[in-house]
């Protein structure tokens, strides 16, 4: 029996290391070992003050901090009963999703990308595809600044606090960065186009998918849950009921079910659940990739983050003219510290986040959980896995690796918020 | 021959490789100074046996880290260490205040095959001997980059040793303590140019303990507007908690 390993799977946030045995020229195992250090987070915010918690918990991961600051911050405005306003709603959406530009960008281009042309990282193609490297770094560079302008900086957002934003963006440099949106159509658009035109082998995940759901918006901040197999919907808050979390000896990170099933995260399975609420040009960019309305392949989950760079983009724009019409205040609201239980959802990039806390009288916290996506897609990830590795057994051994290691990169895991 | 430079992450948010990426307007200036040997993050390959200049974010949480840090001094001729947890133990470090065998048993039960090798958090400056710092939760790529010049350059650390305060004043922002708020700038190592403080949010002490921080004259401070030092002591080791900070 031979052992295959890849260690350290290059171009995915974290640590982790594919092992394949191999008996006979068949595979008999396969597992995706997250070797990606825990970091306690769960443990570290126990006995912390209740505005602190967004500050720890974001530096679970520094792709998706907005997500993670600003799931955190509902969870514990739900534990305290705090209502914002509609106007910090908006801006909390604008914070989020413009942070998918630079992580759906970053994915695409810097590690996805490399595979499809048959090199190790894009910095190569900096002179041999100039225009393609450029395209990249100018959509990520929007990200980056708009998440910047609502923010305060692209990682770690400083002003996104418990009641609200400490300070808003100038209304003209909002301004400016809808025109920029608007200006980015033509890259997010070829983006869909380079990455529909890339070959992907014919697969079908085998577990679920979920997703949040939101009937009024495309679903990035709010919504419950939505299981696509097994045709439920339940509020977000309940996920503690219907996702069972359960340890696994060769990973740092814990594994999730729902039903008894594994089941994946992230853009497949949102445009999956919501295709019908994207926006127009988006909806276009999705009926040119022609990857069927319901995929359920998982190397498409490219394609529909591209998609989302497009809805994404035209999303903002639409969010940053509600801004400058609508009026209203993002100033903190007041609020009394009290004993309570709080739930967060959001869509990340890569999928579904929870995040709850308990916090008791003296406003210190008893209790905290979070599941991300990548915890929710290990089991799925390894799932796949077994079922697409015996279909590539032919290939050179080197080739055979690329492949699975294509597949894992299709879900974009990132192992260091897998083991927070 | 250009510099040959690894980019090594240790237990992280993976937040100030992130920053290193949105160096966008200098990024292919940058590549053109160094021979980027292996960075795991953006590019396939093996790390090599030798390079000159080790970038290195994160705490160490694992014998491996530890045993991976001395290799890294005795290989490269420059070691920077980027971020709070590299620099003072960051976030990361909180662990410990809980103890590490609790968190473990908080976040996992009893199971005991994951997780292995586990060591208490620690900083690389408290692990091994760096050359440069770029303190910062995340780092500011700006002051990355002004850092990562002067090494190539072999220019000495410049890193700012006064408390933010100054910059603060500099910014004419009104003091946190005259609203009745608890800021971190009069203890925190400046070089942020009051970032956090400008954008309306008190400062929360990510770049570590100023070494000319006056701690018995920020003490004063913090008493007279109303925190006792278990307060302040408590807020500070947000990123201080493997720091002996006594006011």
């Amino acid at each position: 029996m031979a052992l295959l390993t890849v260690e350290h799977v290059a171009r995915i946030e974290g640590h982790g290391t594919i092992s394949v045995e191999v008996e006979n020229g068949e595979v008999r195992d396969i597992t995706m070992d997250v070797v990606e250090p825990a970091r306690f987070f769960e443990s570290m915010v126990v006995g912390r003050r209740f505005d602190e918690v967004p500050l720890i918990t974001s530096r679970i991961c520094g792709i998706c901090s907005p997500n993670h600051a600003l799931t955190s911050v509902k969870a514990v405005e739900a534990a305290l009963g705090i209502e914002v306003s509609e106007r910090t709603t908006l801006m909390r959406k604008l914070l989020v999703y413009a942070s998918y530009l630079q992580n759906h960008a970053t994915h695409l281009y810097v590690f996805a990308a490399p595979d499809f042309v048959g090199l190790p990282s894009v910095f190569p193609l900096a002179e041999t595809h100039p225009e393609v490297v450029e395209r990249a770094l100018r959509i990520k560079k929007l990200g980056n600044d708009l998440t910047a302008l609502v923010g305060g900086r692209p990682v770690h957002p400083v002003t996104a606090v418990i009641g609200g934003f400490t300070k808003e963006p100038d209304p003209w440099q909002l301004g400016i960065f809808a025109d920029m949106l608007r200006e980015v159509a033509t890259d997010v658009a070829e983006t869909v186009s380079l990455f529909s035109a890339f070959p992907v082998p014919d697969f079908s995940t085998t577990g679920d998918m979920l997703a949040l759901r939101d009937d009024k918006d495309y679903a990035i901040f709010d919504g419950e849950t939505v299981s696509l197999e097994g045709g439920w919907r339940r509020p977000a808050a309940e996920y503690r009921e219907f996702i069972r979390e359960e340890i696994v000896a060769h990973s740092n990170a814990k594994h999730s079910t729902v039903d008894g099933r594994t089941f994946m995260v992230g853009s497949l399975p949102r445009l999956n659940i919501s295709s019908d609420l994207l926006t127009p040009r988006a909806k276009d960019c999705l009926r040119a990739a022609r990857i069927g309305i319901a995929s359920r392949n998982t190397f498409h989950n490219n394609v529909c983050q591209a998609v989302e760079l497009v809805d994404a983009s035209e999303r903002c724009a639409g969010y940053i003219e509600d801004l400058l019409d609508m009026g209203g205040d993002t100033t903190p609201v007041p609020y009394a510290i009290r004993a309570g239980d709080g739930v967060g959802a959001s869509e990340a990039p890569r999928g579904t986040l929870y995040h709850s806390y308990s916090i008791d009288d003296d406003g210190l916290v008893s209790d905290g959980d979070v599941i991300t996506p990548t915890a929710q897609n290990l089991a799925n990830l390894e799932a796949d896995m077994r079922a697409f590795a015996p279909t590539v057994t032919d290939l050179p051994r080197e080739e055979f690796l690329l492949a699975i290691e294509q597949l894992v990169r299709a879900y974009d895991p990132c192992l260091s918020c897998s083991v927070h | 021959m250009a510099p040959r430079v690894v980019v090594i992450g240790l237990a992280s948010d993976f937040g100030c490789q992130v920053q290193m990426t949105n160096i966008e307007d200098h990024l292919l200036e940058v590549l053109g100074l160094i021979d980027l040997t292996y960075w795991q993050l953006a590019s396939s390959g093996h790390m090599p046996d030798e390079y000159d200049v080790a970038i290195v974010e994160g705490a160490a949480t694992t014998q491996e880290h530890l045993d991976l840090l001395r290799r890294v001094r005795e290989t490269a001729g420059v070691v920077i260490a980027i971020g709070s947890c590299a620099v003072t133990g960051g976030i990361s470090a909180i662990a410990n205040a809980a103890g590490i065998e609790e968190g473990f048993a908080l976040v996992y039960g009893e199971r005991g095959r994951v997780a292995l090798g586990r060591v208490a958090p620690a900083s690389v400056v408290s692990v091994i001997d760096v050359d440069y710092i770029v303190p910062g939760c995340p780092i500011d790529t700006d002051e990355f980059l002004h850092v990562l010049s002067r090494a190539l350059h072999g220019l000495r650390d410049k890193t700012p040793r006064q408390p933010m305060c100054f910059a603060c004043k500099t910014r004419e922002n009104v003091c946190f303590f005259e609203k009745g708020q608890l800021c971190l700038g009069v203890v925190t190592r400046s070089g942020c140019h009051a970032r956090c403080v400008t954008l309306g949010r008190p400062c929360t002490g990510c770049r570590g303990i100023a070494p000319e921080a006056n701690l018995p004259a920020a003490r004063i401070v913090f008493e007279d507007h109303g925190f006792d030092a278990e307060r302040a002591l408590s807020y500070i080791s947000l990123y201080n908690t493997n720091e002996e900070v006594v006011l």
